[in-house]
Parts: structure tokens; C-alpha cells; sequence
């Protein structure tokens, strides 16, 4: 448990730093971008596209962020009627369709990326291919699939639900 | 049969705990490979496509702006200026909160933040000038809800990029339900809180206050008076949004150090993980439903029973009110605006006006049990009871529902600002 508590801790800082670096550029684009168009009357060509796989990168490696802290939404309104006593077997069940599902995507998502590799598909506008910044799906959901698989092992990794921290006691 | 089967694998899913982009994924994968031509391929081509919009730019940067803003002292320098603004009128400090939620909203974006920050300030305020628990509760939950329809509100986006909907026409149209909506709260306040001491208007300490608070109270004036003059587009006035909140809280107001605009980053970040994942879920089974043509069946099928605009509206009021009750204004939109919307214009009903309707009536879904987000918040950041709250708030969510009233049938409101 301990190596698996280690590769969950290294994968959300991973994910902390590539995520800040993506929304970065992305902020800074767009910025640039507008301050551009407002002062010259012209904006920086491309510049929208950049942005939007700068969000794309940002929104799909913090897709493991929100998993990382428990910030997933959920419709919770049938867990008053399930027993306590179920708990356990709910909380693995939730993780191993969880994992299920990712894993499901990420192959899926690699033979959508192999067929626009093939295709030669590219950017109009930046004239770049496109495969490289759609891996970025499937390599969200293998991680995602890897971390709610231990999740599902070992479920105290499982991060506590964010509560709010109260005001008055 | 099949249907059969799709809704007991979802309510299954829903029973097993699964999260939203889950049961949306499963969702959307059933629609492509058993009511549709068996590619579950599609479902990723679809979510890229639906990644893959410059509209949704202004998502991240509004949240940012919001998260950069909600750091410092903003609720404290609002607040200063309502509650000596509205000194001499009866019941001042209750409107003081109800306007300073509205203003905080327009700044942060976010309901339950707007909760937080205005009541950890105004809750204990309330109560030591005399105002009742239940009377402090109450207003601090509804007016915390003013946050998803005063612009720049996440959810108009949603329903706008949903839709495709004019989002700068949303953020327009959302300021008149707004301003009813935040008169009559503070009607209801100066009303039950009439027989209460005012005190006189001090110009200078105002002036002082307006000084102090001044850059916050500017930040909705630009975002909404740059689209209403047309100087900016909603990611425009997005990437402004997040200029300004930057130089204000790292340089004027010195409240903000680069690592919590780093945390404020990240926060925006683990917050886009959560929420765009689940509109490219979305956006793929609105893809499935237009090309199998189903809202247009839907649309033929409500024309031969529905022919009156009204009735169409009031049964899409009470619908909603029942989905608020049980599911977060995300999801709720994300999986029945493109459903209702297509029936609601094929009725008339403009589709920024039907926005508004839509989100007005979500709004209420933060006041009622059992998942009332706004309940939840304050059960735990105020130490009551999750029914003490539920039935403070009684009396607002009855205003609220006037007001939602109001907004459906009057579309002057939300559309006189439109050209």
C-alpha cells in the first residue's frame, strides 16, 4: 500500500505541475491575444486554437486533479437509503466501474488517436497535426483507470470529500 | 426494451455511487452503439468536437477571475460600503447582506463562495445586532444563490454553449431578473425588519468605504459594460476579467502573492476537471439526439399536445423545480437544456428569455432539500441543523418562486437590454 500511496502522491503532483503549466499558457494566450486586438485592432493569428489545446490539456490532466480530491460530482440522494453496512462493498464497486470505465475510454480514445494519425488530420488554422494534442484523452483516462483501481484496492488512498470549513462553532 | 434496459442501467449506475461523467459516458456510449451504428469510437470524436470550441474559453478565465478575487478582503470592502450605505433605512444590515451577496456574486461567480465569504462576515453581524437565526439564515442562503444568474455566471455559459445560445446575450439578459430578484429579497428584509433603529447617512465614512472598495465594485460595471457596448466578447470580457482581478489583488489591494495566484490556478484547474469532461459527455449525446433527429420528434410530439405557450411554461417550471431538487445546476443543464430548449422555441419562446427561465428556476434548487447545495454549505460552515436551515429559508424560496414567476412571464425583463 505504502508504493501505491507514493505513485498516487508523485501522479497528482505530476498532474499539479503539467495542469499549471497548460492553464498558463492558456490564460497568457488569451490575454495576449485580447490586449492585442483592443490596442492594434488585430489579434494574434492562431492564437484562439492555441488556447483552446492549452484548455483541452488543462481540463483532461485535471480530470486525474479532481479525482486526486474527491471532486468529482455525484448524485448522492439515494446514499440516505443504502445501509451503513454496505459501505465497503459500495465504496469498492464505485472505484472498480470507475477504473472500468476509464480504461474503457483510454483504449477506445487511442484508436480515435491512431485514426487521426493516419489521416494525417491537421490544424487549419496552425497547420500542426492534431493527434499529439488529442493523446492527451487517453493518457487522462489510463491514469484515471490506474487510480481508481487503487482506489478500489486500497480504499483509504481514497481522498476525503472536500467539506467546508466552518465559521461559526 | 431497450429503453427499459437503459434506464435501469442508469438508475443502477446512480445506486452504485457513480459520478456524473460516468453515467454520462455509459450514457452517451449506449446511445452510439445500441440505439445508434455501434461505434463507440464516436463518443471520443464527439467529446474532442466538443472540447474543441473557443466559446468555452471563457469558462477557465471567468473561474479564475472569480478565484483570484474571492482570496482577499473584496466581501469585507463590499460589505463596508453597503452597510453604511443602507444605514438609514430600517433593517439596513439584512439588505446590507442581501446587496453585498449580489455584488459578491457578480465578482466570484459562485453561489456557494459568495455563501461563504459574505456570511462568515454577516452571519455573526446579523445576529449580534438582534436579527434572528432563522431570519440570518435564510437571507444569507438566497441571497447566496444570486450568484448563478448575476453575470458572469457559469451556468448561463453551460446553457449558451448547450444551446448555442449567444453567451454575451445571456449575461445581458441576466441582469434584470437579477435586480428583481435582489429588490424583492431586500423588500422582504426592509418589510419584516421595519419596527428596527436606522441610522444617519455619514457621507464621509460612505465616501471612505466607496474609496476602499471601489476596484471591486467596478469589476461587474466593465465586464457587463464592455459586452452591453460591444466592446468585448464574452472570452474577451473573460480575459479582462482575470487582467484586472490579477493587477487589483497583486498590486492595489497587495492581498494576492504569486502562490496563491498559483492555488487560485490550480483550484480553477481542478475545477475544469471536473466540469469539462462532463460537457464533452454531454455535448456527445446532444451530438447523437440532433442527428437521430430527436428533439425534432420530441418538438412534433409536444406540438399535438401542448399548443399554449403558457402551458408549456408551467410545466417546464415545476419539471425543473422537481430536477433542482435532486440534481446540481451543471448537470441539470448540461442534460436538459438541449431537450427543453428546442420544445421551448418551437412554442415562441425566445431562447436567451428561456435561458433565464431555465437557470432562475435551477437557482431555487440551492434552497430545497434533500441536495439544496446552499443548505449543505451553511449546515456545516454555520453548525445548525440541515431542517433548521431548510425551513429558514421557507420564506425566501417563496419569494424566489414570484420572482421565478415574474421572469417567465414578463420577457420584457430579461430582454430589454437585447437590441
Amino acid at each position: 500500500m505504502a508504493r501505491a500511496e507514493r505513485l498516487l502522491a508523485g501522479l497528482l503532483k505530476l498532474e499539479r505541475w503539467v495542469a499549471l503549466a497548460a492553464f498558463a499558457v492558456m490564460a497568457t494566450v488569451v490575454m495576449v491575444d485580447v490586449a492585442s486586438r483592443e490596442f492594434t485592432g488585430t489579434g494574434i493569428s492562431g492564437a484562439p486554437r492555441v488556447a483552446v489545446y492549452a484548455m483541452i490539456v488543462t481540463a483532461m490532466i485535471s480530470f486525474g486533479l479532481a479525482s486526486g480530491t474527491g471532486r468529482h460530482l455525484r448524485p448522492k440522494f439515494v446514499d440516505r437509503y443504502q445501509p451503513a453496512a454496505w459501505e465497503g462493498w459500495l465504496t469498492r464497486a464505485q472505484e472498480w466501474i470507475m477504473a472500468a470505465f476509464c480504461l474503457t475510454f483510454a483504449i477506445v480514445a487511442v484508436g480515435v488517436v491512431r485514426e487521426t494519425y493516419e489521416l494525417a488530420e491537421m490544424s487549419r488554422m496552425l497547420r500542426i497535426a492534431i493527434w499529439p494534442m488529442q493523446t492527451v484523452i487517453p493518457i487522462a483516462f489510463f491514469i484515471g483507470a490506474v487510480r481508481h483501481a487503487l482506489y478500489a484496492l486500497y480504499p483509504e488512498l481514497r481522498p476525503k470529500p472536500k467539506g467546508v470549513e466552518p465559521l461559526v462553532r | 426494451m431497450t429503453t427499459l434496459a437503459f434506464v435501469a442501467l442508469i438508475a443502477a449506475l446512480i445506486f452504485l455511487r457513480q459520478r456524473i461523467v460516468v453515467i454520462l459516458g455509459v450514457a452517451a456510449g449506449w446511445c452510439y452503439v445500441v440505439w445508434g451504428d455501434g461505434e463507440l469510437g464516436y463518443v471520443v470524436l464527439d467529446a474532442w468536437a466538443a472540447a474543441d470550441q473557443e466559446v468555452l474559453l471563457s469558462i477557465p478565465l471567468f473561474i479564475l477571475a472569480g478565484n483570484i478575487m474571492s482570496r482577499g478582503s473584496i466581501a469585507e470592502r463590499l460589505i463596508a460600503v453597503m452597510k453604511i450605505a443602507t444605514a438609514p433605512i430600517p433593517g439596513g444590515l439584512a439588505i446590507a447582506t442581501i446587496l453585498s451577496c449580489a455584488f459578491f456574486a457578480a465578482i466570484s461567480g459562485s453561489s456557494t463562495v459568495t455563501l461563504i465569504a459574505v456570511g462568515a462576515i454577516m452571519y455573526p453581524a446579523l445576529l449580534k445586532a438582534g436579527y434572528s437565526k432563522s431570519f440570518a439564515l435564510g437571507a444569507l442562503c438566497a441571497a447566496g444563490t444570486l450568484g448563478i444568474i448575476v453575470p458572469p455566471s457559469i451556468p448561463l455559459i453551460l446553457y449558451g454553449v448547450m444551446t448555442e445560445t449567444s453567451i454575451a446575450d445571456l449575461f445581458i439578459a441576466g441582469v434584470g431578473p437579477a435586480i428583481l430578484l435582489t429588490a424583492i429579497l431586500s423588500s422582504y428584509a426592509l418589510v419584516v425588519n421595519w419596527d428596527r433603529g436606522s441610522a444617519a447617512l455619514t457621507l464621509s465614512e460612505l465616501g471612505h468605504a466607496i474609496g476602499h472598495g471601489v476596484f471591486a465594485l467596478l469589476m461587474p460595471v466593465i465586464i457587463l459594460g464592455g459586452i452591453y457596448l460591444g466592446f468585448f466578447t464574452a472570452t474577451e470580457s473573460a480575459a479582462v476579467a482575470v487582467f484586472y482581478a490579477i493587477i487589483v489583488e497583486l498590486f492595489i489591494h497587495r492581498e494576492m502573492k504569486l502562490p496563491d495566484l498559483e492555488e487560485a490556478a490550480i483550484e480553477t484547474a481542478t475545477m475544469l476537471g471536473s466540469l469539462i469532461p462532463m460537457l464533452m459527455m454531454a455535448l456527445s449525446i446532444n451530438t447523437f439526439l440532433a442527428y437521430e433527429q430527436v428533439p425534432v420528434m420530441l418538438v412534433d410530439a409536444l406540438t399535438e399536445t401542448v399548443t399554449d405557450p403558457t402551458a408549456f411554461l408551467i410545466m417546464a417550471i415545476f419539471a425543473l423545480l422537481v430536477v433542482g431538487c435532486f440534481m446540481d445546476i451543471g448537470s441539470a443543464i448540461l442534460i436538459l437544456a438541449p431537450l427543453l430548449a428546442p420544445l421551448a422555441f418551437a412554442q415562441g419562446i425566445d431562447p436567451v428569455h428561456f435561458g433565464i427561465i431555465m437557470i432562475v428556476n435551477l437557482e431555487l434548487g440551492y434552497l430545497t432539500p434533500p441536495l439544496g447545495l446552499n443548505l449543505i454549505v451553511a449546515m456545516t460552515a454555520f453548525g445548525e441543523e440541515f431542517w433548521t436551515i431548510a425551513r429558514s429559508v421557507l420564506p425566501f424560496l417563496g419569494l424566489m418562486f414570484i420572482g421565478l414567476v415574474i421572469v417567465t412571464f414578463w420577457p420584457g425583463l430579461s430582454l430589454m437590454f437585447l437590441d
